[in-house]
C-alpha cells in the first residue's frame, strides 16, 4: 500500500535531500510535501505516472511520482 | 584557430563593399565569442551617440566556439547593436540552425555596417557571399519570405528575416529564424529595417578545426549522455517551458492583468498540459539538442500553425491581457512573429495600454475605436498588426511602454511595466526580491534570462534582502550568460540539472585552451561591466535611476491571487541597489569603479 516520489535533480540538489521517498496514498501531493518537509511551492512540477498534475491531485497506490524544480527558467 | 572558423564577414551594405577579416586570437582569448565578441566590438566599433538607427550603428551577429558542434545546445549566436527600444545595449540571442550554417560557411561574426540605398538580402553560400535585391520581398512577413526561400535553395539553407515590424522601424521589432526562433529583444530586427538588409540567407560546408578530435568526441558523448539520463528529460520535452506556468500561476509570479496581479483566476486554462492536450502537435528543437523545448501548435479555430507559444508569450500575450483561450495566445504569437515583433515587448505594451482604458486614460476616441477591455482577443490580434505597421493607434504602442507612457503622462508612467526602456518580461516581482533586482540590473533591461531567482528567493524567504541574494543575482550573472559567450544553450544546465563542469573538457578539446569555470565566470564578469560601461557612454545622465524597478512593484500591492497585498518597500529596493553596486565594485551611482575597471584588465578596451 505505497506510492513512490521521485526528485529531479535540480530539486534533489536545492534540497539537499535523498533522491527517492515511499509515501503512504490517499493523501494529497501538496500535503504529503509538507510531511516530508518539502515546501510545495520548490515544486515546479509534479508528474503522475508520466502525466503531469496538480498538488491537489490525491496519490493513489502505486503511483510513481516524479517532482521537478525550475532553478533557471526560461 | 581551433575551435573557430577564422573569419569575420564585414558587410558594407553603404557601399555594398564585402570583406573578410581574420578573427583576431587576442579576441578568442579575452572575450571567447558570442555576447564577448558583441560588447567588445560595439564599444570599438560604434561611435559614441550613434543614432540606433543610422548608418553609424552595426550589427554584430557572433557564435561561439561551441556553435554548430557536437555538444547539447550549440545552436546560439548572440546579435548585439545599439538598442533602438533602451539608447543602450542590445544583445538577443537566437537559437536554430543559423549560427551552425554561418560556422560551416567559414564565419565566426558578421558585421553589418551602414544602410542599403534599396532593399536587398545578403546570400552567403561558402565562398560566395553576395547583396541581392529585395525589392520584391520588401513588405513581405516572415514566413512567406522564409517559405520562398526554403522551396528555391532547399531545407539546408538557413534564413533569418525581418517582417513588417522590422522595416518599420518598430523599436521592438525581432529577426525571424526557422519559423519560430528569434533574435527577440531590443529591436534588432528594427536596426536590420533601417540598414533596408531584409533576410540573410547562410550555407556552408565548410569544418571548424579542433584541438584535440578524439577528447572532443569524448566530452560531447559525455554530455549528450547527461542529457539523456537526465530524470527531468521526458517531462521537459513533453512540455519545454511552458511547465512554468502552472507554477508561477501557483506562486504569484505569473503577470496578470498588465502585472497588477502574479496569479491569473483562470489561469488553468493556459497550463502545459492543456496547451498539450489542445494544440501541440510536436516538439521542435534546435541544432544538435537532445531536450526539444519547442512546441509546434496547430490552432483549429484559427486554421493556423506555430511553433510556441512558450511561458513568456503565454505570460505576456495571455494572462497579461486577461486571456484565458490558449489557442488565441497562440495566434497572438503567430501574428508577432509573422510580422516580425516581439511577443514579450507587444504583450507588455498592449496590457499597458488595456489597463489605461480600464482606467479611463484612453476611451474608444483614442484606440481607433478599438474596445480595449481585458481578455478582448480580437482587439488584440487588430492591435498587434496595427503595431507593426505602426498605424493609427498602434504607432503610439509601437513606442514602447517607456516612451508611449512619457507622452500619454496622467500616472500612466506608474504602471508602465520596464527598465531602462526594456518592457519587463513575465514574471511578477512584487515580492520575490532577486528576481526583482535581476531585473533591475539586467544589462539589456528588463529582461529575464541573466539570472533567474525566483526559485532561489522561494528558497530562501521572498522578502528577505540580504547580501547573500544579492550575490546570487551577481553569480548567476556572470556565469548564465557565458552561454551566450561560447555559443550554446543554457537550458540543459538549468533544467536538465546536467553537471556544467562537463562543459570545461568539451570546450577545452575544441580550442585546445583549459578554462575552467571560475575562469569563465571571471570572463562574464568583464563582459558584464564592459555593457554597464557602455549604457554610461552612451547616456549622460546614466545612474542608479535607470536601475529602478516599475513603480507597481514597491507601491501598488495586487489585490488577489498568491502575492495578495504585497510590495518590496522602496527602501528595500535601494538596499538592493546599495549591496549590489557594493558587490560589483561599482560607485553608489551604479558605475565601475577605476579600480574595478583596472583589476578586470578593462582599461585599454574603454579607454
Amino acid at each position: 500500500m505505497t506510492a513512490t516520489i521521485r526528485l529531479g535533480a535540480s530539486l534533489k540538489n536545492l534540497l539537499g535531500s535523498q533522491a527517492e521517498f515511499i509515501v503512504e496514498p490517499g493523501h494529497k501531493v501538496r500535503e504529503t510535501l509538507l510531511l516530508l518537509g518539502i515546501k510545495p511551492e520548490l515544486v515546479a512540477m509534479v508528474s503522475v505516472n508520466d502525466e503531469m498534475k496538480d498538488k491537489d491531485y490525491i496519490i493513489q497506490e502505486g503511483d510513481a511520482l516524479r517532482l521537478m524544480a525550475v532553478i533557471g527558467g526560461g | 584557430m581551433n575551435g573557430y572558423a577564422g573569419r569575420i564577414l564585414r558587410v558594407n551594405l553603404t557601399t555594398g563593399a564585402i570583406t573578410k577579416e581574420p578573427t583576431p586570437p587576442e579576441l578568442a582569448r579575452d572575450f571567447i565569442g558570442g555576447r564577448g565578441f558583441g560588447i567588445y566590438l560595439l564599444l570599438k566599433e560604434v561611435p559614441k551617440g550613434a543614432d540606433p538607427l543610422g548608418p553609424q550603428n552595426k550589427i554584430f551577429i557572433s557564435s561561439g566556439p561551441i556553435s554548430g558542434m557536437m555538444i547539447p545546445g550549440g545552436g546560439k549566436c548572440d546579435w548585439t547593436t545599439k538598442a533602438p527600444l533602451t539608447g543602450g545595449y542590445a544583445s538577443a540571442s537566437m537559437g536554430g540552425h543559423f549560427t551552425a550554417e554561418m560556422r560551416y560557411a567559414g564565419l565566426d561574426s558578421i558585421i553589418l555596417e551602414g544602410i542599403s540605398p534599396k532593399p536587398v538580402y545578403l546570400f552567403i553560400d561558402n565562398d560566395k557571399i553576395e547583396l541581392r535585391d529585395a525589392s520584391d520581398l520588401w513588405g513581405k512577413n516572415t514566413f512567406m519570405v522564409e517559405k520562398q526561400f526554403k522551396e528555391k535553395l532547399g531545407e539546408e539553407y538557413q534564413i533569418a528575416v525581418i517582417g513588417p515590424g522590422g522595416e518599420n522601424l518598430v523599436p521592438y521589432a525581432c529577426v525571424n529564424h526557422d519559423y519560430g526562433r528569434q533574435a527577440g529583444r531590443g529591436g534588432v530586427g528594427a536596426v536590420m529595417g533601417s540598414k533596408k538588409l531584409k533576410a540573410i540567407i547562410l550555407h556552408g560546408t565548410k569544418s571548424i578545426p579542433v584541438a584535440d578530435m578524439t577528447a572532443y568526441r569524448k566530452a560531447g558523448m559525455a554530455l549528450y549522455k547527461a542529457c539523456k539520463d537526465a530524470e527531468g528529460l521526458k517531462d521537459w520535452s513533453r512540455y519545454g517551458t511552458t511547465i512554468v506556468v502552472s507554477w508561477c500561476d501557483e506562486v504569484g509570479a505569473l503577470p496578470t492583468r498588465n502585472f497588477s496581479a502574479g496569479s491569473f483566476e483562470n489561469g488553468k486554462n493556459l497550463y502545459a498540459p492543456v496547451m498539450r492536450e489542445k494544440i501541440v502537435i510536436t516538439d521542435k528543437g534546435c541544432f544538435g539538442c537532445p531536450s526539444p523545448c519547442g512546441k509546434y501548435s496547430r490552432m483549429k479555430k484559427y486554421n493556423s500553425n506555430v511553433e510556441g507559444p512558450e511561458y513568456e508569450t503565454i505570460g505576456l500575450c495571455g494572462s497579461n491581457l486577461g486571456i484565458d483561450d490558449i489557442e488565441s495566445v497562440a495566434q497572438a504569437n503567430l501574428l508577432c512573429d509573422d510580422l516580425g515583433i516581439d511577443t514579450i515587448s507587444a504583450g507588455n505594451s498592449i496590457g499597458w495600454a488595456m489597463e489605461c482604458y480600464q482606467k479611463g486614460i484612453f476611451t474608444k476616441k483614442d484606440t481607433d475605436g478599438l474596445d480595449l477591455t481585458f481578455g478582448n482577443v480580437e482587439a488584440v490580434f487588430t492591435l498587434i498588426e496595427k503595431i507593426a505597421r505602426r498605424e493609427g493607434f498602434g504607432a503610439l504602442l509601437s513606442e514602447g511602454v517607456k516612451r508611449a507612457s512619457k507622452k500619454v503622462g496622467q500616472g500612466s508612467e506608474k504602471f508602465a511595466i520596464h527598465v531602462k526602456g526594456m518592457e519587463q518580461s513575465a514574471y511578477a516581482t512584487h515580492n520575490a526580491t532577486a528576481m526583482l533586482l535581476a531585473y533591475m540590473t539586467c544589462d539589456v533591461g528588463a529582461h529575464h534570462n541573466r539570472a533567474w531567482a525566483i526559485t532561489y528567493d522561494l528558497q530562501v524567504g521572498r522578502e528577505l534582502v540580504v547580501p547573500e541574494k544579492v550575490a546570487r543575482v551577481i553569480w548567476l550573472q556572470n556565469f548564465r550568460p557565458m552561454f551566450d559567450v561560447i555559443g550554446g544553450c543554457r537550458l540543459q544546465w538549468v533544467e536538465l540539472s546536467i553537471d556544467r563542469e562537463l562543459y570545461v573538457p568539451a570546450l577545452e578539446a575544441i580550442t585546445g585552451i583549459h578554462r575552467s569555470w571560475e575562469d569563465l565566470e571571471k570572463v562574464g564578469e568583464r563582459i558584464w561591466n564592459l555593457t554597464r560601461l557602455y549604457w554610461a557612454r552612451e547616456n549622460e545622465d546614466f545612474g542608479r535611476v535607470w536601475d529602478l524597478p516599475a513603480p507597481r512593484f514597491y507601491e501598488d500591492a495586487p489585490t488577489s491571487g498568491a502575492t495578495k497585498g504585497q510590495i518590496t518597500k522602496i527602501e528595500d529596493v535601494n538596499l538592493l541597489l546599495d549591496m549590489y553596486y557594493e558587490q560589483r565594485g561599482w560607485t553608489t551611482d551604479g558605475l565601475p569603479k577605476p579600480e574595478t575597471i583596472e583589476s578586470l584588465g578593462l582599461k585599454a578596451v574603454v579607454a
